[in-house]
């Protein structure tokens, strides 16, 4: 008989996918926003669409990279070497992508800022994601000690 | 082993059992039979606790499943783990959760399942799995396959 409480692996890789989706929305709108503030400072007060584009394209290719290859560190459960390495390498994408791209008009300067801008995102939300399960800890073990406190009373 | 089965219309109904080794069948055998006396009160204690036949180094033994901890299937083989033992018993991983249907053991991977009652803490682990430390101090992962399931069960939803 087929156990219904159990996922399956559609739900799996459905689940997968929306992690995709919602890394991708993040992460555009971080590196948006950067984009956005070197625009405004150099008096531009338009967002090329183009430029939005191939943003949003490179974020959703990177994060099925880092879902499935790159050991998807921003979620990953302590900060290793490979985790690192992941984000190295994604940065790099990334930063590859916007100098080809144009995205910042070929400035050196600039698209290292964005490198070191895309590792410090990186980084916060990978604590972030830490804080997250830290907060679901408590919640497991207080409804575990629940659970337990009702078997030993229905025993 | 011969089995003779007969339906009698007068007289007590009576069950012999000849055997020659105390086998764990014919442990489990015993123990319904006592568990059907106690169920109709004609012994006293009602409340009388399944017990879980095993082998422990080609001898017998028998536990609370209480005092189980987790249970694993190994190449088809099944052992059951206490804090200072391990036992081998028959059957499945699916067979014993239906016979205990008792929602603290919970199916926690294909080849595992755990005894919630025993479970010292919980930890929320990446790609939505659960670490679950043991009492013996043992950490079990709960599969993110089986993990909602789990929540579930802690919150009394199943």
């Amino acid at each position: 008989m087929k156990d219904k409480k159990k996922l399956t692996l559609w739900e799996l890789y459905l689940t997968k996918e929306i992690g995709i989706e919602f890394k991708a929305c993040l992460y555009f709108f971080a590196f948006l926003f950067y984009y956005c503030c070197y625009k405004m400072f150099n008096g531009i007060f338009d967002a090329s669409i183009i430029h939005m584009t191939e943003l949003i394209f490179t974020c959703y290719i990177i994060g099925y990279l880092q879902v499935y290859l790159l050991w998807n560190f921003d979620e990953a459960d302590s900060l290793g070497a490979k985790e690192i390495a992941g984000m190295v390498i994604c940065t790099a994408l990334h930063v590859i992508v916007s100098y080809v791209g144009s995205w910042f008009d070929k400035n050196i300067g600039v698209s290292i800022g964005f490198a070191a801008y895309i590792l410090f995102t990186y980084i916060c939300v990978f604590f972030i994601y830490k804080s997250k399960r830290r907060i679901d800890d408590k919640k497991l073990n207080e409804d575990l000690k629940l659970f337990q406190t009702q078997h030993k009373k229905s025993e | 082993m011969k089995i003779d089965i007969q339906k009698i219309s007068e007289g007590d109904e009576k069950i012999i059992l000849r055997y020659r080794i105390l086998t764990p069948q014919i442990k489990k055998i015993i123990e319904i039979l006592e568990g059907e006396t106690s169920d109709f009160g004609n012994k006293a204690d009602p409340g009388v606790d399944v017990k879980l036949w095993g082998k422990m180094d080609s001898e017998v033994v028998c536990v609370n499943p209480r005092d189980l901890l987790y249970l694993e299937s190994v190449d088809d083989k099944l052992f059951a783990y206490t804090g200072d033992s391990v036992l081998k018993i028959d059957g499945s991983l699916n067979s014993f959760m239906t016979d205990m249907n008792d929602e603290s053991f919970f199916r926690c991977s294909k080849s595992m399942v755990i005894n919630v009652n025993r479970v010292k803490a919980l930890k929320s682990m990446s790609s939505n799995r659960i670490d679950a430390t043991m009492e013996g101090g043992e950490h079990i992962i709960i599969s993110r396959r089986y993990a909602s399931a789990f929540r579930r069960l802690l919150k009394g939803e199943r």
